[in-house]
């Protein structure tokens, strides 16, 4: 406590209106507190976080020269902020304000008001005594880097991509397919306005390429990631594509010349529905509009012998080249947007739906591509034996609000199975039967088209499907037709259990994490929710933040949402993403770990012990050092090190034992 | 969908008016009225209340109207609406029994099979009404030696709990003889109860007589105090589903498993003795408290790939979806009434998928389906077409020079 000159302690007391005062008595409280050692000053007061109550100290900061303010209300999460700017206001350290929480911890959870003074009491007590040793502390500000990084390239990715560079920054958008688009680019039209996906994805697709301000690299992974807000650096794996994208002209005739005559492979964009040669581009409004070589099935890739066909029409322009090797890109951003997306559930997980036993089940996203003009039949929705057909029974929920499979209804499903129903019922009109738990249609617009394909006359049956199998027939199928399958429900409104024979089954499938957002979020340094999803910072006042600082969230790898929504929150992160990058400077809180340099070891035990990374060893002077700008202030480190030779601001060890002695005192 | 400890904890006392201070039958109140449960139940068509409805009249305190129907006698206990309900509500474990038994207590008549099969059980440890001290009479029909503990009480590895329908039934019988040949040639180290034994009472529990299986229970967990063994085999899955899930609650502690899992463990030692060719494409049905139950779905059908020549075909319902020969939950002693109701036995059902697959043989692995099967077969008029085999019945005729 040297240099501290004398201490002098303002204490004061929140009502909260009735919140605190209702069972705590205050005035006794405040009566208390003025014979604590150092404290000058004691009151209650009725809102201290009011503009009164925070001039009431700034005052009395000046009037009675205090150099340490203890506030006796809420959490410190609400208002620790509000009252070391009172204090800095007043012209002291802001450091110099320790809270005491008797809201959350104290009235909200108590009733005995007898108990609960005695309690703010103690707390009050142990405050008063821990402020008397806190030293003052310094907000360091680190600079923040320009550029941003998005990762994913759908919707959410594209959206906020755009933004960015059209507020001048330098965006690095980096998706691992061959071309950006994502799911939006395999879907037909959209519920509820039935606009063509296509139409209104492609020229957002094609603005992005355009784009001065952004660096578009697809065909990419981001492989590590590095720092800490405002100054991450993030490696990126450019896979070998095998066409060399700045010589790549577009025409495409690799494609056509290539050895295979006709597709072989399975179509991923298709989702299998039809076939590709070993080089291929996705669809044809891909972007960038370059063919991607498949090593595994290419020829002169695989097998080293093939005639070369694809690179002797592509000729002078030189623009396939087998030695191209995965590049590695080292770049540093200020920010980061993580746009990466769903997959869909795999409906083979639910045996008695009989997908992958039926040629004739498919799935919701299969269907997308059947009744697309440009999918693999041209838009023509027809079974596999080539007939259209004339009953059709559409499944929601399908791995959903299920504690077997996904808990969570994937929200879009009500929405696209309704879209289904009236694009199979316009190009076949065949009869369909919907199966739905509950319908789902909140949101502008949904329940009018709700409203509106109901009355197209698509049957809609309130019971969930609970087995499906082959219709049993009497005579023997020989030419060649796919049998119906039957679908059994209960029908919860009439209360019968009906059995209907449809031609074709389409699976409604719900929206769940990719299956390597486990590894994304290890590498970014970010929290999943119960269902792995990407975990927000706060569910409603932080939806595109994480916990990580500098790292935003948009779209549905953040929960299952709709176009609409997926965009709103793609603006959102840039906007967030921007506001961090234009500030120019992040201002660091100064409860932060430190090492005494003389003391450590250099044994290296806390370094793996940092949940955030924080701690390197500096090979040189073989000691632990600790990045203010990745510390949270956990206290990890400080606890575990064998030496006591990390100590943390505004948790010194004194600072504690004084806390500690305050709250046993009443012993 | 196995029933964990914790469901067997709180199922244990649980009335219909205490039903929601466990968790488990707090579940019930997260249903969402799918139908699920109806549109799975092989009966449900025929119930007035399927288990959506009860648990709508429940929640609406109209729980009295269901009892009057004759709803879940037509419920055979085959875990299909627990294993696809989405929100996991222990349909079959918790709230079915109960109102189950109170639709019995209401009812003017007991079906007359049934009841003579519930009287049988309580006078002489077994539905068939045949005395206890022909229970072990078919160990003299093997050149196997079988121990009776009554007779030679030194401790044992395994209890081999051989159930009514084996020690009884004729083609049960063959079964318990298929078995101990093979627990033999193993070299198990085994032994039986004998005329001591009685049946294990989980049809007792589920087909509205708790009273009775209460009795069964305390009189068999009196009997295996008297000896020291290590575990329990049992043929009957019914009687696996007793010792696993009901005796707990009785303090009760030794490991139990059936014999298809059992013989499974030993397949390495088994196989090699399988030498003569079986020339057979065999269907398989999952029994309900085996597969959907306790997931015992490849162990039978690893048993059946080990035969040599045998070739497996599946039918159009398989493993988790299968559908119940009919005979669970005192559907073994109701087929009469179903018949006067003009109800389609399930057994009837399943064979035409049976016959659908093509296959010569069906195997089975509960006593209760072979006399059930093979009652469907004579009444189709497929005795040509195919034979009802237990696994243990196609092993012992692939052994060979064994």
């Amino acid at each position: 406590m040297k240099g501290n000159g004398e201490i002098r302690i303002g204490f004061y007391i929140c009502h909260c209106g009735s919140n605190i005062a209702g069972v705590i008595d205050v005035e006794r409280v405040a009566e208390y507190a003025g014979t604590l050692p150092g404290v000058v000053v004691s009151r209650d007061y009725k809102y201290m976080c009011s503009d009164p109550g925070q001039d009431l100290l700034r005052q009395d900061i000046a009037e009675h020269r205090l150099n340490r303010i203890v506030v006796a209300s809420c959490s410190p999460l609400l208002h620790e902020q509000t009252f070391r700017r009172a204090a800095e206001a007043g012209g002291i350290n802001p450091y110099f304000v320790q809270m005491v929480n008797i809201r959350e911890h104290g009235t909200w959870v108590h009733d005995d008001a007898e108990y609960m003074t005695g309690k703010a009491m103690d707390l009050a007590r142990a405050a008063a005594l821990r402020v008397y040793a806190h030293q003052p502390l310094e907000r360091k500000q680190v600079p923040i880097k320009p550029d941003v990084l998005v990762v994913g390239g759908g919707i959410a990715g594209i959206h906020a991509a755009l933004t960015m560079a059209d507020a001048g920054k330098h965006v690095y958008l980096v998706e691992r397919e061959p071309t950006i688009g994502g799911h939006m680019a395999q879907f037909d039209k959209t519920f509820p306005t039935l606009d063509c996906a296509a139409c209104i994805l492609t020229p957002k697709m094609t603005a992005v390429r355009a784009h001065p301000n952004i660096t578009l690299w697809t065909w990419s992974e981001v492989e590590k990631v590095d720092g800490f807000i405002g100054n991450y650096t993030v490696t990126v794996k450019r896979k070998a594509r095998y066409v060399d994208e700045d010589l790549c002209v577009g025409c495409m005739e690799c494609i056509e010349a290539c050895v295979y005559k006709r597709g072989k492979f399975d179509d991923e964009f298709n989702v299998g529905l039809s076939k590709r040669k070993p080089v291929y581009i996705p669809f044809p409004q891909a972007v960038p509009p370059v063919p991607v070589i498949d090593a595994g099935n290419c020829l002169h890739l695989s097998k080293g012998k093939c005639k070369d066909t694809c690179v002797e029409i592509c000729g002078d322009r030189k623009a396939i080249n087998f030695e191209i090797e995965p590049e590695y890109q080292e770049i540093e951003v200020g920010a980061v947007v993580l746009a990466t997306g769903f997959q869909p559930f795999d409906a083979t997980r639910i045996p008695y739906y009989g997908y992958g036993k039926y040629p004739n089940v498919y799935t919701a996203l299969e269907l997308e591509r059947l009744v697309n003009a440009s999918g693999p039949t041209g838009g023509t929705v027809r079974l596999p034996d080539g007939r259209t057909p004339e009953r059709v029974a559409i499944v929601h929920c399908v791995g959903s609000r299920d504690e077997h499979y996904n808990r969570w209804c994937s929200r879009v499903c009500c929405m696209y199975s309704l879209k289904l129903a009236h694009l199979v019922k316009e190009k076949t009109g065949a009869e369909v039967f919907n199966f739905y738990i509950d319908m789902r249609a909140p949101g502008k617009s949904m329940e009018e088209f709700y409203n509106r394909v109901s009355t197209e006359g698509v049957h809609l049956v309130r019971g969930r499907v609970a087995d499906v199998y082959a219709e049993q027939t009497d005579e023997k199928k020989t030419n060649g037709q796919i049998g119906r399958v039957v679908i059994q429900a209960e029908d919860t409104l009439i209360g019968r259990i009906r059995k209907i024979p449809v031609d074709m089954l389409i699976l409604s499938t719900g929206l769940q994490p990719q299956h390597d957002s486990e590894d994304i979020r290890r590498m970014f340094n970010i929290s999943c929710s119960a269902g792995g999803f990407f975990l927000e910072r706060h569910p409603k006042l932080a939806p595109v933040n994480t916990f990580t600082d500098g790292i935003f969230l948009a779209g549905t790898c953040q929960g299952p949402k709709d176009i609409p929504d997926t965009v709103a929150q793609a603006g959102a992160a840039a906007s967030e993403a921007l506001a961090l990058i234009d500030r120019g400077v992040f201002e660091l809180e100064p409860n932060t770990a430190y090492v005494l340099e003389e003391e450590c070891s250099g044994c290296k035990s806390c370094i793996p012990l940092c949940p955030y990374t924080a701690i390197a060893f500096e090979e040189e002077k073989k000691k632990a050092e600790i990045n203010e700008a990745l510390c949270k202030g956990c206290g990890t480190c400080v606890a575990s090190c064998p030496s006591g030779s990390i100590r943390q601001h505004l948790f010194e060890d004194e600072e504690i034992y004084r806390e500690i002695h305050g709250l046993l005192a009443y012993a | 969908m196995l029933a964990g400890e914790e469901v067997i904890e709180q199922m244990w006392g649980v009335s219909l008016d205490r039903l929601y201070e466990s968790a488990e039958g707090q579940r019930i109140l997260s249903c969402i009225q799918c139908g699920t449960c109806a549109g799975a139940c092989p009966y449900g068509e025929h119930m007035l209340y399927p288990p959506r409805r009860i648990i709508t009249m429940l929640k609406a305190g109209l729980i009295e109207e269901v009892f009057d129907s004759d709803s879940l006698f037509k419920c055979v206990n085959c875990y299909t609406c627990m294993t696809k309900c989405p929100r996991e509500i222990k349909l079959t474990e918790i709230l079915l029994p109960l109102v189950k038994e109170q639709s019995a207590v209401r009812l003017e008549e007991m079906p007359a099979e049934l009841q003579k099969a519930i009287e049988n059980t309580y006078r002489y440890g077994n539905s068939y009404g045949e005395s206890a001290r022909k229970r072990a009479a078919w160990i003299d029909t093997i050149d196997v030696p079988i121990r009776i503990l009554a007779k030679d009480p030194t401790p044992v590895d395994i209890l081999w709990f051989v159930e009514c329908d084996l020690s009884y039934h004729p083609r049960g019988q063959d079964a318990a003889r298929a078995t101990a040949l093979l627990f033999h040639l193993l070299d198990l180290d085994f032994a039986i109860l004998g005329p001591e034994e009685r049946c294990a009472g989980d049809c007792g529990r589920l087909s509205w007589e708790p009273g009775l299986a209460e009795a069964l229970v305390d009189y068999n967990l009196s009997i295996f105090e008297k000896y020291r063994f290590n575990r329990i085999v049992t043929n009957d899955p019914h009687a696996l589903d007793a010792f696993k899930y009901r005796y707990p609650m009785f303090e009760f502690k030794y490991k139990t498993t059936a014999t298809v899992p059992e013989l499974h463990r030993h397949l390495d030692r088994l196989a090699p003795m399988l030498s003569r060719k079986l020339d057979y494409l065999v269907t398989y049905h999952d029994s309900c408290c085996l597969g959907r139950h306790n997931g015992f779905y490849d162990e039978p059908r690893a048993l059946l790939e080990a035969i040599p020549g045998v070739r497996l075909v599946e039918m159009e319902h398989t493993r988790e979806n299968s559908i119940c020969c009919g005979g669970g939950g005192g559907g073994m002693w109701l087929d009469t009434w179903y018949k006067q109701q003009d109800i389609e036995r399930l057994s009837d059902r399943r064979l035409r998928e049976v016959i659908a697959t093509g296959a010569d043989v069906l195997a089975v692995a509960c006593p209760y389906e072979v006399s059930r099967f093979e009652d469907a077969v004579k009444l189709a008029g497929y005795e040509d077409r195919i034979i009802v085999r237990d696994i243990t019945e196609l092993l012992v005729e692939a052994l060979g020079g064994h």
